[in-house]
């Protein structure tokens, strides 16, 4: 049984990353090596992959020293490591069965009074609890890194439905006051909440640019939802940097496994699918939505053409104002222009903030956890905060317009205040 | 003499990069004065009222703003922030990085003279137009640039690491203990921000192994002994602090708000060999900079024993060090006792840095002396939030531009 649960406490000191040379691995590794630290063991396919991985943990907090306190072993030292570790943490790749494979030997290996978790992004985390026997399913929780850690300290911290309380509670702590990260703690749905919101919004874009391919697609809706809206990428180039692939696997995920209201927000849009199945998943592979830094793919004519710098005057009006930080002057150039352009814009701003606060609402512990969950993984402007600047007899005024009254009704909006101010996610830039 | 009372003010985010979010100066003032007047219960009205009375100014600490930015004549930018300032006296005082004290020394001139009621100080430097290099070549004009600067890389970490090196000859210290204590400084300032909401490095991770891990890539030595974990680090931001006459606060109720009690001001040779030469028999190493803390006290009528935090000018570790014992903590030679039993720290009995200081909150140049202003003024009204320090009653600021040669001092209290 765990110390933690006896009433003694619970210090740890050394942990075991098994996955530890992906990009997560290295990233949660060097995470707990210098603010935590703590031993960690790596665990990868070979020794050679395992040391690689140390190096760029070291990097990836830029503190070489920290590499003192990580080892390299291989899944042959799977035993031994564990035998020591207090905590264990598993980032490998996002497969059911290849995850439910390794939690069934952390379960056989583990200490009685150590912790353990999945990285992940959207796996079950009830799923993967019955792994576990009936004591060290008190102890399993899934934590959710953002990609690169050090710089996005976001964690959502999801219990199964087994996780004890004081379990969920001492870990919450320890990744805040220890490792410096911004913890939400969220209920084990598809997607968790700041990749529903996120990908909620990526995905929408993408079907308003196949509604919108006789006016240039993909390049036409990132312009109208660039970075002057609250962002430092368009929606579609950060689906470009993040995977088509690994869109696809969470958008998927959420329209199998929920029916809400915003459902048909998630159904990927077939021209995405034909580019994942010619094998074109965006940065990683060359080409994507994108080719190279010039290039945009064209849904229409299925080519790649050259990007185009669209002629839309509220935009440049925006960034003007933003320049000199008149905000709210810019603000209001985007409600008064009536072009398509801007209704686009404002319409996806307002689904915005109205899926973050209902989602939020469902999911997480506070209903402002959406504004922590998109500033601090995401780096978009905090959905609350954007309430704020839009004005809240504005922001009702549009719910009413678009039909979001009934949704709304449920939530309270003059009691909500963020802790975030917005103006520094406005850019001004296009 | 006219009591000058500090009714507060408002700082940017140090960790944001103007420059990459596509704005300009106005939007850096635009934000920082819209906060600061919010947060000092002053109003556009107000200050037209003033105005009109012609009892507000305005006074702009900035160092290099030609370089960085392509704007001089910088007195007048804040009537492109609101109309409100067309015909506010305004001007920019410069110091290289005590170009904040030397705003702020001449706004209190301004309040006991008897002539203005409120004057805004106003610190802002924008850096991150530039790489690191170019940077380090034109901060390198705060250093007698032909001799010191011109054609060096990065002049000022070697300048103090100079100090570093000299301070190790005066009082023979063991280099490798002196080494750690410097790496410690760095440290405490380093995690004094992690409670700063407004400081740089507050994601950033340091520890003393890898403050001790000099000369790696993650570590490089920058200036004799000295690391990168050694230096503050350049930012963009600007800082505000409300100067005002005994006779605004008596009208509008704010005799509770702190006083500046006491200033010293003092010029060290220009040349950094020149300083060395000149204390070759002093037993302070630096001693205009001590000068200007007694200067300080003296003004004040307190002693080391009345001041229950300080925020110094960290702008590298050796700095600090020197710091200490000008404070009067130490003795001069002894300043490892300081940092080696805790007093130094944020839970010590004399605190320096609790905001984090220049290594922990980013060193806008010209915004720094105010910076420290304003959290001189947030201790002791104890507003200062996750990092107050219990108990202030009085709070001393050591700002100095250059290799220590224009030394600003400040005492803050109820």
């Amino acid at each position: 049984m765990l110390k933690i649960l006896k009433g003694g406490s619970m210090k740890i000191k050394e942990i075991t990353v098994v996955g530890a040379n992906g990009a997560l691995g290295v990233g949660v590794s060097g995470i707990f090596a210098s603010f935590g630290d703590v031993k960690v063991n790596m665990i990868s396919r070979s020794l050679e992959k395992s040391k690689i991985a140390i190096e760029k943990a070291g990097n990836s907090v830029k503190a070489l020293k920290v590499c003192d306190n990580m080892k390299p072993y291989t899944y042959d030292n799977l035993e031994e490591c564990l035998k020591n570790s207090d905590y264990i943490i598993e980032t490998i790749v996002e497969d059911y069965s290849e995850k439910e494979r390794i939690h069934k030997l952390i379960n056989k290996y583990m200490k009685e009074d150590a912790i353990s978790s999945s990285v992940t992004s959207g796996i079950s985390i009830n799923g993967l609890a019955s792994c576990y026997n009936e004591e060290h399913k008190k102890s399993f929780l899934g934590i959710h890194f953002f990609n690169p850690p050090y710089s996005l300290p976001l964690c959502e911290v999801i219990p199964s439905k087994f996780t004890n309380k004081d379990i969920t509670k001492f870990i919450k702590s320890y990744l805040t006051k220890t490792l410096n990260r911004k913890v939400i703690v969220v209920k084990d749905e598809p997607a968790f909440l700041a990749n529903r919101i996120g990908f909620m919004f990526i995905n929408q874009a993408m079907q308003y640019a196949e509604n919108y391919k006789d006016n240039g697609g993909i390049d036409y809706i990132d312009t109208i939802l660039g970075k002057f809206t609250g962002r430092n990428m368009a929606p579609m180039e950060t689906a470009d940097f993040v995977g088509l692939d690994v869109h696809k696997a969470i958008v998927d995920n959420v329209y199998e496994h929920t029916n809400d209201y915003a459902h048909e927000k998630f159904k990927l849009p077939n021209y995405v699918l034909d580019l994942i199945e010619d094998g074109r998943y965006g940065t990683k592979s060359g080409e994507g939505l994108y080719r190279n830094s010039d290039e945009v793919y064209d849904i229409k004519t299925e080519e790649y053409r050259k990007k185009k710098n669209y002629k839309i005057d509220f935009i440049d009006k925006v960034i003007e104002d933003f320049k000199i930080g008149e905000y709210e002057k810019g603000l209001e150039t985007i409600l008064l222009d009536n072009s398509t352009e801007s209704e686009i814009c404002l319409r996806f701003l307002v689904d915005y903030i109205v899926y973050s606060l209902l989602i939020s609402k469902e999911l997480a512990e506070n209903i402002t956890d959406c504004d922590i969950a998109m500033a601090e993984g995401f780096n978009w402007i905090p959905p609350i905060a954007l309430l704020e600047f839009i004005g809240k007899e504005k922001f009702k005024e549009l719910t009413l317009k678009y039909g979001y009254d009934k949704l709304m009704s449920s939530i309270n909006i003059q009691n909500l205040k963020s802790d975030y101010q917005y103006e520094k996610f406005l850019k001004a830039k296009r | 003499m006219e009591k000058v009372y500090v009714l507060g003010g408002a700082q940017t985010d140090f960790e944001r990069n103007w420059f990459k979010e596509g704005k300009n100066v106005i939007a850096l003032l635009k934000e920082v004065i819209n906060s600061a007047l919010k947060n000092t219960n002053l109003s556009y009205e107000k200050i037209k009222k003033l105005n009109k009375e012609n009892k507000i100014a305005v006074c702009i600490g900035n160092f290099a703003a030609e370089y960085y930015i392509d704007q001089g004549h910088l007195g007048p930018l804040l009537t492109e922030v609101n109309e409100v300032f067309y015909g506010v006296p305004s001007a920019r005082y410069e110091a290289a990085c005590a170009s904040g004290s030397v705003a702020i020394d001449s706004a209190m001139s301004k309040i006991r003279l008897g002539d203005y009621d409120i004057v805004l100080v106003v610190g802002f430097e924008l850096m991150k137009t530039v790489n690191a290099k170019i940077s380090g070549d034109y901060l390198g004009r705060a250093a007698i640039y032909e001799k010191e600067a011109k054609g060096i890389e990065f002049p000022f970490p070697k300048l103090f690491g100079k100090l570093a090196d000299e301070y190790v000859k005066k009082y023979n210290l063991d280099e490798e203990r002196f080494k750690k204590n410097l790496a410690k400084i760095s440290c405490i300032n380093y995690a004094n921000a992690k409670r700063n909401p407004n400081a740089q490095t507050r994601k950033w991770f340091m520890n003393e192994k890898q403050a001790n891990f000099r000369g790696n890539p993650t570590n490089e030595k920058i200036g004799s002994m000295l690391g990168i974990s050694d230096c503050s680090q350049v930012t963009d931001g600007a800082a505000v602090v409300v100067l005002a006459s005994e006779k605004y606060a008596k009208e509008n109720n704010l005799e509770n708000k702190p006083i500046i009690k006491g200033y010293g001001h003092r010029v060290a040779p220009y040349e950094f060999n020149k300083k060395m030469i000149e204390s070759q028999n002093n037993k302070y190493i630096l001693p205009w900079t001590r000068e200007a803390v007694c200067d300080a006290y003296k003004r004040a009528n307190l002693s080391l024993e009345d001041i229950d935090v300080f925020e110094t000018h960290d702008c590298f570790t050796s700095s600090e060090y020197m710091a200490i014992s000008a404070f009067g903590i130490t003795e001069p030679g002894k300043e490892y006792e300081a940092i080696e039993n805790g007093t130094i720290d944020f839970t010590g009995s004399k605190p320096i840095n609790p905001s984090g200081g220049l290594i922990g909150c980013g060193h806008p140049v010209g915004a720094s002396g105010v910076r420290m202003m304003l959290d001189l003024y947030k201790q002791v009204a104890n507003e200062a939030g996750d990092y107050q320090i219990k108990n202030v009653k009085n709070a001393l600021m050591l700002n100095i531009g250059g290799s220590a040669t224009t030394n600003y001092v400040f005492i803050v209290g109820k």
